[in-house]
């Protein structure tokens, strides 16, 4: 069985269908784009699989357990870590420390145990220390680790809240445009991290408008219009699908395609 | 940030600060600067909560001195009418106050906007009637006396050095299990949810948990001092607990400045002291002192607006600027 299944979700703000009817699966282990062009409803599906949003219909299902209507928290911890288009992160915070609080749902010191400093907070705050940092190198932020967030380059931010969301432990890795703004090199580097993130296990699911890192990276592609999937196969078919051509005709996109 | 290294650049000033907070009793008999201080503590504890509450976790609560008020009658009431003894008085101000914060919390944090801050307002204006016409148990606007001193194994603490050492010893306490929360797991999912709501709930953070959590521990303090403050003055009366309170509470945590401790407790040994600076100001003239008193409101208003104009990230940002300094310099 899959590791997530989308079935006829349906999101709707007052009389816009944001998302209309979509079903796709996740494999484990596999690495699957959405695209589709401005307004699509692809941000949305992230917000419906990780409870940001409530869908008006349909149901996902993720590692065998229906997940619709459970808070974030639980979505979080169940495995399912995301990222945002608007990066999300805490800008006063150390890029470490960033990382650090991506760890709250894998970790325990409560008020009381905390306030008392007990001898096993202190070691789980070390642990997840040296945690941070191995995210961060995997990312290729280790020279990063005590600079404010606020601070990072552009082009670093995005492989920060990436980090962040390794720091769940996720069984499957939401990633909303992680190129946007990114440099050809800074892009090639994407690609490395998220090649190496799947290689520790992890499934990707990502958005993405650069259609050379799409072609790249995934194995499967599921193409949005209007919140209706028109297509979805592998990069070479969706390459020559004339239904996702004519969706992107007159987008800037078309000719990359 | 997660190391437990004990650096002895923090260990020596703090030590110093310690016996000169503990020294003072020693150093001066003071009967009128002793009971300032020992007033100044007790709004340390209650800014305190207030850090944490919206210097941490970014909310705010306008009628914390309602819980303030509420631990101070509990205690002077099972006290002094009931004979419990005054631990028990303090033990049951901090269960009122936890119970009365979560009943308040929980339902005003489970929607989204301002609604905690409109229902601490509200539950302010309630209970300062309630202080008011609540005669019997209260005292009403006469106020509640005769509350007794606390005592500890059977001796009473009734000297203004002994009441001083008391609360600062409490103070002493809270601040230190602060300290602690504030730099652990907690303090950070507290910081988190400051910088982005939807960042912290990527992290798996349970925001309103949280910040339900925090309401409790800022209600809990502010009874715990308002307890101390009944036994340590022996009078209480509802205007000590009035609206005016609580926005002089806001304005020390607004002051001393966010995801800082130190801060707002600089700004409430400072706003605490103005309206009585002749006892830390030898030379000070009875009308000097007169007009400062007249105008109080006037004088917090303009500290406050000073401080937001001149020092960025209030009392907070100019402590970690000195410090930067200091880390560059040595
Ligand atoms: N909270 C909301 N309220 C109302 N409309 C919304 C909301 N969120 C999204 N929409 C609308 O839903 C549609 C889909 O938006 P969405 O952000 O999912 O598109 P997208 O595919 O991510 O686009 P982009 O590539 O520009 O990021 C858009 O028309 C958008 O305006
Ligand atoms: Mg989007």
């Amino acid at each position: 069985m899959s590791l997530l299944q989308v079935r006829s979700v349906t999101k709707r703000f007052g009389g816009l269908t944001a998302v209309d009817d979509v079903s796709f699966d996740v494999h484990e282990g596999a690495i699957k784009a959405v695209i589709g062009p401005n307004g699509a409803g692809k941000s949305t599906l992230f917000n419906v699989l990780t409870s940001f949003d409530r869908p008006d219909e349909g149901s996902v299902t993720f590692d065998a357990a229906d997940i619709i209507g459970w808070p974030p928290q639980r979505i979080v911890r169940s495995g399912i870590a995301r990222t945002f288009q608007n990066t999300q992160l805490f800008e006063e915070m150390s890029a470490l420390e960033n990382v650090m609080a991506g760890a709250h749902a894998v970790t325990k010191a409560g008020f009381f145990s905390a306030a008392l400093r007990l001898p096993w907070t202190v070691r789980e705050e070390r642990d997840v220390a040296e945690e941070a940092g191995r995210l961060l190198r995997l990312v290729g932020l280790g020279d990063w680790a005590d600079s404010y967030a606020a601070d990072l380059p552009h082009g670093l931010r995005r492989l920060l809240e990436i980090a962040r969301a390794l720091a769940t432990m996720p069984r499957l890795l939401l990633v909303d445009e992680p190129a946007a703004g990114l440099n050809t090199a800074e892009t090639a580097a994407l690609a490395d991290a998220l090649y190496r993130i799947r290689d520790r296990g992890v499934t990707i699911l990502i958005v993405e408008h650069d259609m050379g890192l799409v072609m790249e990276v995934s194995d499967e592609i599921v193409v949005l219009d209007r919140g209706m999937k028109i297509a979805e196969g592998p990069p070479r078919l969706i390459q020559k699908d004339p239904a996702v051509i004519a969706a992107y005709l007159g987008e800037e996109d078309v000719d990359e395609l | 940030m997660g190391r437990a290294r004990i650096d002895i650049r923090t260990i020596v000033p703090l030590a110093l600060l310690a016996v000169l907070v503990f020294g003072v009793p020693l150093l001066s008999a003071d009967r009128y600067l002793l009971k300032v201080l020992t007033f100044v503590g007790v709004n340390v504890i209650i800014v305190t909560g207030m850090a944490l509450l919206f210097g941490y976790a970014g909310q705010v609560s306008l009628g914390h001195a309602a819980f303030y008020g509420i631990g101070a009658y509990t205690s002077a009431y099972v006290v002094t009418s009931l004979g419990w003894p005054w631990l028990a008085g303090v033990a049951a101000a901090i269960v009122l106050t936890s119970v009365g914060g979560l009943l308040l919390a929980l339902p005003s944090l489970r929607l989204k906007g301002h609604y905690l801050a409109m229902a601490t307002l509200g539950f302010g204006e309630i209970m300062r009637v309630v202080f008011v016409e609540a005669r019997g148990l209260t005292g009403g606007p006469d106020g509640f006396s005769g509350i007794p001193f606390p005592s500890l194994v059977g001796i009473s603490i009734d000297s203004a050095g002994g009441n001083y050492w008391l609360i600062w010893g409490v103070v002493t306490v809270v601040l230190a299990f602060s300290a602690n929360l504030v730099r652990s797991r907690v303090g950070r999912a507290m910081r988190a949810l400051h910088g982005s709501e939807s960042g912290a709930l990527a992290c798996g953070i349970d925001l309103t948990g949280l910040k339900v959590r925090v309401f409790v521990i800022s209600a809990a303090l502010a009874g715990l001092a308002g307890a101390l403050y009944a036994h340590v003055v022996g009078f209480i009366s509802p205007s000590t607990f009035s609206l005016h309170v609580s926005v002089l509470l806001v304005a020390m945590a607004v002051l001393g400045g966010t995801r800082s401790l130190a801060g707002p407790v600089l700004a409430a040994i400072l706003l605490t002291t103005i309206p009585f600076a002749d006892a830390v100001i030898p030379g000070l003239s009875r009308s000097a002192l007169e007009t400062i008193q007249e105008w109080q409101e006037d004088v917090y208003g303009l500290t406050i607006i000073a401080v937001m104009i001149f020092v960025p990230g209030g009392l907070a940002g100019a402590l970690r600027r000195i410090s930067a300094l200091g880390r560059r310099a040595g």
